[in-house]
């Protein structure tokens, strides 16, 4: 009779465990407490951290446009306007700078933006003249351009 | 992955290379392969027909040829700014491994990691940044007037 039970007990279990350990702890290095240096802490928290940068890059656009237009609005307050009426009034002007483009005129280029809030004014008197049908001569900048 | 996790940098060019006149960044390239394996088999084609070409093209860069005992084939590169990039040629045609000299030519030394913006400026702003005070009326305006009516 052949004993083999102790002799099936043993396994070699694979020789790159430490390895593949660190391939993961390598992504959680910068966590606070043992997560950041114990496997089986560290595995959960880096698949949350992983499934929260997932879904971050699309929050992430939204984000971004609701800064934009957060900024847009407060320069164009600055200057009597509200957001929807600049933004309209522009793009009757087809002046179709995006929302990022206008956040960074207003900080970096208060004057830019000054004149681009007093054209879509100038649009939107304009608007309101056609309109009201006054004897006026047509609005300058509500000519559209033909696009060639 | 997570962005705080791996490595990433901001876009720049090694001491605004490009300004004035282009500066090829790659200072020593060294093949080591060996003489008789088969895995070196495209570094000895590249090395018999098309190194000496790469060397006249490259004027700036120090190619280095080193034939030795090894089973991998590399190319290291080291550039002007210190860093320096391995690649294995392991049974690569000397067509691909010409690509891959070409490659490391054209890198500066910089770490090949995500760019964080796709743009970089050193004077953002041209009529001076925002500051609460930008567009509102100065204190001083009805004494401007009445200097100028003054005139």
């Amino acid at each position: 009779m052949v004993l083999l039970s102790l002799a099936l007990l043993m396994r070699n279990r694979g020789p790159d465990r430490y390895w593949k350990h660190q391939e993961l702890l390598k992504h959680a290095r910068h966590f606070r407490g043992r997560k950041n240096r114990c496997y089986s802490l560290a595995i959960r928290t880096v698949r949350r951290a992983w499934r929260y940068a997932t879904i971050g890059r699309h929050l992430k656009k939204r984000d971004m446009r609701q800064l934009w237009i957060t900024r847009i609005a407060a320069g164009a307050g600055e200057h009597g306007l509200k957001y929807s009426q600049f933004i309209t009034s522009l793009l009757k002007c087809q002046v179709d700078l995006n929302r990022k483009v206008l956040a960074d005129l207003a900080i970096t280029e208060p004057k830019t933006f000054k004149c681009l809030a007093a054209l879509a004014e100038r649009r939107r008197q304009e608007g309101f003249h056609a309109l009201l049908n006054d004897k006026e001569p047509p609005g300058i900048f509500s000519r559209i351009v033909q696009q060639r | 992955m997570t962005g705080r996790a791996t490595a990433s940098r901001f876009l720049q060019s090694v001491l605004h290379n490009g300004l004035g006149r282009y500066v090829c960044q790659l200072s020593r390239i060294t093949l080591a392969f060996s003489k008789g394996s088969q895995t070196s088999r495209g570094v000895r084609d590249y090395v018999e027909n098309h190194v000496v070409d790469f060397a006249k093209k490259h004027q700036g860069t120090v190619v280095y040829i080193s034939p030795r005992r090894c089973h991998v084939p590399k190319v290291t590169a080291e550039y002007l700014n210190g860093g320096t990039k391995v690649v294995a040629l392991n049974s690569k045609s000397a067509e691909e491994i010409a690509q891959v000299i070409t490659l490391m030519a054209n890198q500066s030394g910089l770490d090949v990691v995500r760019i964080r913006k796709p743009f970089h400026t050193e004077h953002p702003s041209i009529q001076g940044l925002w500051q609460p005070f930008v567009n509102k009326r100065s204190q001083l305006s009805p004494r401007i007037a009445e200097w100028k009516g003054a005139q």
